[in-house]
């Protein structure tokens, strides 16, 4: 494998690091590339922060090793205008009011104080620049911490949940922002416990589950991958159409009333089958996976705090269906 | 730099850490002032005129204020750094500047700085106050006490060793927040070390302890550069005093860099 130098890429290997007895992050290995969103997505607890908290130094890994631009980041000298990041937007000082909590970090990298006001301009806190952090909100909170990893004009952002907590607006605003700074050719690195909130974001989705890492693939991809190719449909000879599905192949379950889900047999060939045995049948769906649903199949072994036998494996409800 | 100018924007940009501050200023002036104009003068009865009179302390008397004045140099330097453990903030900063020992450099000296400042203008404002107060308390040239003066080198150890005495127990309580990175425990440490070590010998009626106490405990040890009546018999001399304090916040400090470049942040 060569090793890039891209000032951009950020590169995770064989990353190890328990706490006490507990593993948090068990043999990472990914590469984040620039110019698009890269969600990191995980349940609670699955290593998604601890990872960014290695990447950041902030943490010493027992194993392996994590670069940004081809450096380790403890060694970089001004690493806000290498990496912006977001951790905890909770993280504020409440007596401090927001500009000088920029104020300070600016300071601490040699940037202008003209790049606080810039910033506050663009997450649209321009009017709560005199305000206490304290009294913000939690999506002025992510709006501030937005502000601090915008700081630098970093070419690489770490966001550890930055959408957590906030209403439509603000998650629209923060997936349009993402968006903006991928197609500015940035390295954008996101995590997030819930897929969804990923789903018009992202362009590439890494899935951690117990530490390690469980996919790694485009968002295409991921989708293609879950999709399960079940077949719902309805017909007023249920046993007569059972009996022929599962004579060639398929496995075929009742949902009640007149309505069949068949597994095993594309869409086309169910069709074939029953209007060649002249059996009567009507509102043919073809399941296509959601995200989410991709993610609850990645993780459901992985789900560390879970309520006990989640039944996932039931068959789609018709609410889920998205007929073709 | 940068680190001591960000540490800095964050000092004068905290309300709590600004009021620290001028507490330690208004804490030691003002008792200062409380103790001088409470002061009286020893004088013989009068059927006794020429009697044997204790000679006061006056600059000790003066510089009194230190005593609460100290409390809020620990407040401040332990707020400095606790605060940030205490909001997570820690991590902001350390992500700013990865290379820990310089903060924990920059927190250190902006603290003391500003305790230092706030301590030398309140020892200045106490000597201040002594020259004019006590000639009204008794305190007169006839009665062998000369007004103060800033240039009496006695006064000068006194006083300049006083501020370096708050400004010692600044680095002491942010070597020991480094350390256990929690405001209370550390306030709690810090303020135990200075006022009730000294006490436990006496409280446990251990005269070997209670000696130890005298001289080698952070607070008795640091202000014994205030005595300026019969140094002969003391514990400990006044430089020595302050380089037992110095020991002290040098091992809290050097607890505290281990503390944070060794640990996880």
């Amino acid at each position: 494998m060569s090793v890039s130098i891209d000032a951009r890429r950020i590169e995770v290997r064989e990353l190890r690091k328990r706490y006490g007895r507990t593993v948090a992050v068990d043999g990472v290995s990914f590469t984040v590339e620039p110019g698009r969103v890269t969600g990191f997505v995980g349940p609670n607890g699955a290593g998604k922060s601890t990872t960014l908290r290695l990447i950041l130094g902030l943490d010493r890994p027992d194993a392996g090793t994590t670069l940004v631009g081809g450096r380790a980041y403890r060694d970089l000298r001004q690493p806000l205008r290498e990496v912006g990041s977001l951790l905890d937007p909770a993280a504020v000082h409440p007596r401090r009011r927001a500009r000088a909590h920029l104020l300070w970090q600016a300071r601490s990298n040699g940037l202008p104080a003209r790049r606080v006001e810039e910033v506050l301009d663009q997450v649209g806190l321009a009017a709560a620049a005199r305000k206490r952090a304290g009294g913000f909100s939690l999506g002025m909170r992510a709006r501030l911490g937005i502000a601090a990893a915008l700081l630098g004009d970093p070419p690489v952002l770490l966001l550890d949940e930055p959408v957590n907590g906030l209403d439509p607006e603000g998650i629209a605003w923060m997936r349009g922002l993402l968006r903006a700074l991928a197609a500015e050719g940035r390295t954008v690195f996101v995590s997030s416990h819930l897929m969804g909130e990923l789903e018009d974001a992202a362009d590439h989705i890494i899935v951690i589950g117990r530490g390690r890492i469980l996919a790694d693939a485009s968002v295409a991809d991921l989708r293609e991958r879950a999709s399960s190719g079940r077949v719902a449909l309805r017909t007023t000879r249920r046993p007569e159409a059972i009996a022929l599905l599962a004579g060639n192949g398929a496995t075929v379950a009742t949902t009640g009333g007149e309505q069949l889900t068949v597994e095993g047999l594309p869409a086309d060939r169910v069709v074939e089958l029953l209007t060649g045995a002249g059996l009567p049948f009507s509102e043919v769906t073809s399941h296509r996976a959601s995200l989410e649903e991709a993610y609850m199949e990645l993780t459901r072994d992985a789900v560390e705090f879970g309520a006990p036998s989640v039944t996932v494996h039931t068959a789609p409800s018709e609410g889920t269906e998205v007929p073709r | 730099m940068q680190t001591l100018r960000a540490e800095w924007v964050k000092l004068r940009s905290e309300p709590g850490l600004v009021v620290s501050a001028v507490a330690l200023f208004v804490a030691t002036a003002g008792m200062a002032l409380l103790s001088l104009s409470r002061a009286e003068a020893p004088a013989c009865p009068p059927e006794f005129p020429g009697c044997e009179l204790p000679v006061v302390d006056v600059v000790r008397l003066t510089l009194s204020g230190v005593y609460p004045g100290q409390i809020f140099a620990v407040v401040l330097a332990t707020l400095t750094v606790a605060d940030e453990y205490e909001t997570g903030l820690i991590v902001t900063t350390l992500v700013g500047s990865p290379r820990r020992l310089r903060v924990v450099a920059g927190k250190a000296i902006v603290a003391t700085g500003v305790v230092g400042l706030a301590g030398a203008a309140a020892v200045a404002a106490s000597v201040l106050a002594g020259r004019l107060i006590l000639p009204g308390r008794g305190f007169t040239t006839a009665a062998g006490y000369p007004p103060l003066s800033a240039t009496d080198p006695t006064v000068l150890r006194a006083a300049g060793g006083t501020a370096l005495y708050l400004v010692l127990v600044a680095l002491l309580a942010c070597g020991v927040a480094f350390t256990l990175r929690d405001t209370t425990a550390s306030l709690v440490t810090v303020l135990g070390l200075l006022f009730v070590l000294p006490l436990a010998g006496a409280w446990l009626n251990h005269e070997t302890l209670s000696e130890w106490t005298q001289r080698y405990a952070p607070m008795p040890a640091g202000l014994s550069i205030q005595t300026t009546v019969g140094p002969a018999d003391l514990p400990i001399s006044g430089w020595a005093g302050l380089g037992v304090l110095a020991l002290w916040a040098a091992a809290a400090v050097v607890s505290g860099g281990a503390s944070v470049t060794l640990r996880d942040a």
